[in-house]
This record gives C-alpha cells, sequence and structure tokens, in this order.
C-alpha cells in the first residue's frame, strides 16, 4: 500500500492533474484495492466535517490580512522605512529585502505575496544602487519563504488540523527558528558582502531624524504582529479569532495610511477567496486520503516496514530529510506537506518524536523546497518582477540561503529545544 | 462561442468570489465584535459555529473562482517540456479527471444533506441549528463546481476537436500566479 500510494501520487502529479484531486483520487484507490468496506460512502460527510471548521476559517482571515496590507501599499512603505535602518551595513539593501520580507511573514501567512511585494518595490533601487543581481534577487527570494515559518502561519494551521496537534504551540515553536533563520540570513549576507564587497552595491547611512521619522511607518506593523500574537498567548483569542483582530487591525492601518478603495479591496476579497479555496481543496483531499489510509490499515503496515527496515530513530530522520529536499525539487510548499503528512508523520511519531518539533522541522524544509528548482515557486515569482535576467541567477543567488536552512534544519535535529523551548517554557 | 462562454463564466464566478469574500469579511467582523461583547461579560454565543459554517461555505462556493482563475495547484514539470498541442492534451486530460471527482464529491454530498432534510437534523450546539439551512447552500456550492468544472471540460475539448488548442491554454493551463500577483 505505501508503495502504491507512492507511486500514484507521484505519477497523478506528473500528469499535471490538481493536487488536491490527486489526493482524492488516491483515496478512491484505495478504498477499490485496499479496503474490505465502501470507504467512499463516507465522503460526502468527510468534505462536509473538513470544511465546516472554525480553526481553518484563519486561513481566509490571514490571508486576507496580508491581501489588505500588500495591495494599500502599506508593504511599499515598510521596506522603505526598514532600508533607512539597515542599509548601513555591508550588503545594504539585501538586509531591507529580508527584513520586509520577516515583518510581512510575521503578520500575514503567505510566502509568495511577500516575494512578490518586495521583488516588485525593491527590484528598481538594485539596479540603481549597482546591487549583483544574483544575490539581490535570491535574497529577496530566500527571504519569502520565512512567511511560513514566523506565526501566524497558515501552513502551520494547516500541519495543526491534520495532525491534530495545538496551533498555538506550533505558532510558539515557530518564533525562535524563524527569527533564527532571518538573523542568519542577514549574517550570511555580511559574510558574503565582507568577501567580496563588489556584490553588496553602495552602502548608504541616512541622517539619523530621518531614521526616526522611518520608524513611523513601521510602528503599525508592529503593533499589529503584538496584537494577533500578543492576544493569542494572553488567552483572550484563539488563533482564528487573532486572525480576525487582525484583519479589523490591518484595515484600519490601510485607512490610516490612505490606501483604501473600492478597487483595492474588492481585489483583496476575490484575491483571498482564490487563495483560500486552493489551500482547502488540498486540504480536503487530504483529510479524505488521511481517513481512507486509516481505515484500510496504513499504522500497520507502516510498523511492520520500519520495524522491517531496522532503522534507528535518528537514520529514520535522516531519510526524511534527504526525501523532503529530493521531494522539495519537484512539489511545492503546502502540497508537499499535505502529500506527505499522512504517511512520514505517523512513522516519525512512530520512532518516538515530537509532533511539534516535527512540525517546525518539516517547515524548515519546505521552505527550502520554495527555492530549488526547478520547482521553486518563490524563484519563479521574484523572476516574474524583475523582467531582466535568466532564472538561473535567482537560483544561483537564493543558493547561500538554502544551504542556511539545511544547516537550521541539523540544527534543529540537534538541539531540539531550539523549537520546543517556548511551547515547554509556556505551557 | 467557447471563448465567450469561458469569458461569462469567469465574470458571474467574480460576482460570486466578490460575494463569498463580503461574508468572510462580514463573518470577520463577527468574531471580532463577540471577542469585544466577552471582555464587557457578554456574548453572542456561538460565534465559532456560525465561523464554520461560513469556512464550508466560502470553500464550496469559493472553488469555481479558483478553477477559472486558474488557481488550483499543478505541478507542470512535464507539461511545460512540450508544445501547445500536448500541453492542449494534459490540459484537458487534466480536466475530465477533475470533473469526474468533482461530480462524485456533489454526488455524495447529497446524502449529507438528505440525512439532515429526512431527520429534521440540528446542530448539536447552543444554537441548535437546523443542518438544512446551512448544508443545502453548501450543497449547491459543489454542484456549481461540478457544472462549472464541466462546461469548462467541454470548452477546452471542443476547441482541441477544432484544432484550436493555442486558446485553451487561456483558461486551462497551468500556473497563472505571477500575473495575478502583480
Amino acid at each position: 500500500m505505501i508503495f502504491y500510494v507512492s507511486v500514484g501520487l507521484l505519477g497523478l502529479l506528473a500528469l499535471s492533474i490538481p493536487v488536491g484531486i490527486v489526493l482524492f483520487l488516491l483515496g478512491f484507490g484505495i478504498d477499490t484495492f485496499f479496503s474490505s468496506f465502501p470507504l467512499t460512502r463516507g465522503l460526502g460527510n468527510m468534505v462536509w466535517s473538513s470544511s465546516n471548521s472554525a480553526t481553518l476559517i484563519a486561513i481566509p482571515f490571514f490571508v486576507l490580512l496580508g491581501e489588505i496590507l500588500v495591495r494599500s501599499g502599506v508593504a511599499t512603505r515598510t521596506y522603505a522605512a526598514l532600508d533607512r535602518w539597515v542599509s548601513w551595513l555591508p550588503g545594504g539593501l539585501v538586509h531591507a529585502n529580508v527584513a520586509t520580507a520577516t515583518m510581512f511573514s510575521a503578520t500575514s501567512g503567505s510566502s509568495v505575496a511577500t516575494a512578490a511585494t518586495v521583488a516588485t518595490v525593491a527590484m528598481p533601487q538594485a539596479e540603481k544602487l549597482g546591487y549583483d543581481p544574483k544575490l539581490f534577487s535570491g535574497a529577496i527570494a530566500a527571504g519569502g519563504t520565512l512567511g511560513i515559518m514566523i506565526p501566524p502561519s497558515i501552513n502551520l494551521i494547516v500541519y495543526g488540523f491534520l495532525t491534530q496537534s495545538s496551533i498555538p504551540q506550533l505558532f510558539l515553536a515557530g518564533l525562535i527558528p524563524g527569527l533564527a533563520l532571518a538573523i542568519a540570513f542577514m549574517a550570511v549576507t555580511v559574510i558574503i558582502c565582507l568577501i567580496r564587497p563588489d556584490l553588496g552595491g553602495r552602502r548608504r547611512t541616512f541622517p539619523f531624524p530621518q531614521m526616526l521619522r522611518a520608524l513611523v511607518d513601521l510602528i503599525p506593523i508592529m503593533i499589529l504582529f503584538g496584537l494577533i500574537v500578543g492576544s493569542i498567548y494572553a488567552g483572550w483569542a484563539t488563533p482564528t479569532e487573532a486572525a480576525a483582530v487582525g484583519v479589523a487591525g490591518a484595515l484600519v492601518i490601510a485607512l490610516v495610511f490612505g490606501g483604501v478603495s473600492w478597487s483595492m479591496l474588492s481585489q483583496s476579497l476575490t484575491g483571498t477567496v482564490k487563495i483560500t479555496s486552493m489551500i482547502m481543496l488540498i486540504v480536503i483531499g487530504a483529510s479524505f486520503l488521511n481517513f481512507t489510509l486509516a481505515s484500510a490499515g496504513l499504522g500497520r503496515e507502516l510498523t511492520e516496514f520500519m520495524t522491517g527496515l531496522g532503522l534507528t530513530p535518528l537514520k529514520t530522520i535522516l531519510v526524511v530529510v534527504v526525501l523532503y529536499i529530493v521531494l522539495g525539487f519537484f512539489i511545492e510548499t503546502l502540497s508537499l506537506m499535505v502529500v506527505t503528512i499522512p504517511i512520514i508523520v505517523p512513522l516519525v511519531l512512530a520512532q518516538g518524536y515530537d509532533v511539534i518539533w516535527f512540525g517546525i522541522l518539516m517547515i524548515v524544509l519546505i521552505e527550502m523546497a520554495l527555492i530549488t528548482p526547478p520547482v521553486g515557486l518563490n524563484l519563479y515569482v521574484v523572476q516574474g518582477a524583475r523582467k531582466s535576467g535568466s532564472l538561473n541567477e535567482v537560483m544561483l543567488g537564493a543558493l547561500p540561503y538554502c544551504l542556511t536552512m539545511l544547516a537550521m534544519a541539523f540544527l534543529l535535529i540537534a538541539f531540539p529545544s531550539i523549537a520546543l523551548f517556548l511551547p515547554n517554557a509556556l505551557r | 462561442m467557447e471563448l465567450k462562454m469561458i469569458h461569462s463564466l469567469r465574470v458571474i464566478n467574480k460576482g460570486v468570489a466578490l460575494l463569498v469574500g463580503a461574508g468572510l469579511l462580514l463573518c470577520a467582523g463577527f468574531v471580532l465584535a463577540d471577542i469585544i461583547m466577552r471582555q464587557i461579560g457578554a456574548s453572542f454565543g456561538g460565534t465559532e459555529e456560525i465561523a464554520g459554517y461560513a469556512m464550508a461555505l466560502a470553500t464550496s462556493w469559493g472553488m469555481s473562482y479558483t478553477l477559472l482563475e486558474l488557481g488550483h495547484v499543478r505541478i507542470d514539470l512535464l507539461r511545460s517540456r512540450v508544445d501547445s498541442f500536448k500541453r492542449a492534451l494534459f490540459d484537458v486530460f487534466s480536466m475530465i479527471v477533475m470533473s469526474g471527482v468533482i461530480i462524485t464529491i456533489a454526488i455524495r454530498a447529497w446524502p449529507v444533506l438528505e440525512r439532515s432534510i429526512v431527520n429534521g437534523s440540528r446542530a448539536n450546539t447552543p444554537l441548535e441549528t437546523p443542518l438544512v439551512w446551512v448544508q443545502l447552500p453548501w450543497f449547491a456550492g459543489w454542484v456549481w463546481f461540478a457544472l462549472m468544472s464541466t462546461l469548462t471540460t467541454l470548452a477546452a475539448l471542443s476547441l482541441l476537436l477544432k484544432r484550436r488548442h493555442d486558446e485553451t491554454e487561456n483558461f486551462v493551463g497551468a500556473f497563472a500566479e505571477q500575473e495575478t500577483l502583480q
């Protein structure tokens, strides 16, 4: 059954059938070939119960929040403000790329939107100030991936939903690794630019009053982040309620900055519906596949399979890491996460690992998938925004950051407390 | 004719998406109001339940818009390596499979609604919502999606048979991601 699912999955995906539909097809297949009772009868109920969820409505809320901030021009202001603060570092504006991506991932849940925004705003500056296009665009692609790690993260909500683990705990666990990655990205940039100063463009300093004035543009975003994350941990709000608070906050910020119009609002709403339905087709498909796999006795088969292999827990995790890197070349973030959860998570948990910890490790590996060719969505988004040069330049520029993520994955394996410290401390 | 039909379907579903989006915004407002009420010691009660229903309805009615805007993720590793005729074959095949699955879902969704009608089921919650109220529009959303998917498939198939496969890319191709984010 494991073999059938794996081969079927890759084969059907290669035919370019939509990912969500592939998951349903695999479920039908398991029902036909591996189950003694008709599981497809439960399909209607599965579709109803997996979409009738007050937890998952956090997804459209967080998407809407991001759409409002991006389309009202708040992102552009943030970038300009951060530029004032970080451009004195070796690598200058590259740090503004990473920092803007970090701040936006902290409030919205979407990596791709973040990368697209930063790319559109930043690219014209890069040419003007003589930055190396490879490093510059690579940093945007990599910075954009932080969106799925730093809370609130849509991917963590989906992970929590499918593995029935605590979403607030997952958010807490993602905070330190996410910030650490952002800092590591900046450190790597500094090192690269110290070795090869010609890559880093012109460093600029701004008079202090200008820096102070720029702060005004940063404060609303910081308050918004504090409001969302704070209200969850103060116990005032569930992640869903915090997301609703975030939507209201984003609307207020957009109003204050004067970026609200009917066309902007309607674009944000339809954009939200589009992304939400895309995610939900995959989530519902995965719930159905999960259900058929569990009913057909995958758990027993997996245990036998693993005993047969005789791997130690550490070796198992290393195999899983390699698997994600390889799959990550071809499959994209959410799809990769959702199609592997039904098989990989029970396998890893059976070896005694923590479900929260593994969620974070998985996110790091999936972030890598966003910037590894040939299929790496952020690479295409950045390339799409820069309109000159080749995709190879973006790939090459993203490579150092990719290696940084890999190092982070190994750090997480060696020191699980990087992820588990906060959730355990506040439990 | 096919392209004209796709155009009208897009216009209609954009309207649907706007309604769904407005519903979500309304729901966010409702949740927010409930949090504020709770701080002063009152509560509407049942926000969770209503949020869940909103999500189920948004999901089933939003699907068609995503379909027509090429939003459902596909892996186009092989597809992107062949000429436009073979690409159209990939697309039409994937649309036929998709329509089949969606029609199956719509058919299987009926017993869920039927049971609620026959038993007059109410949600096991303080609101005791009659489930028909939410499951009927939810079911209708999946039927709508099945219909949209079938019509899109037929349009693409018809263009393919007329050897006008270059024109299908625009409504059954893969990844419109880059353009829509600009």
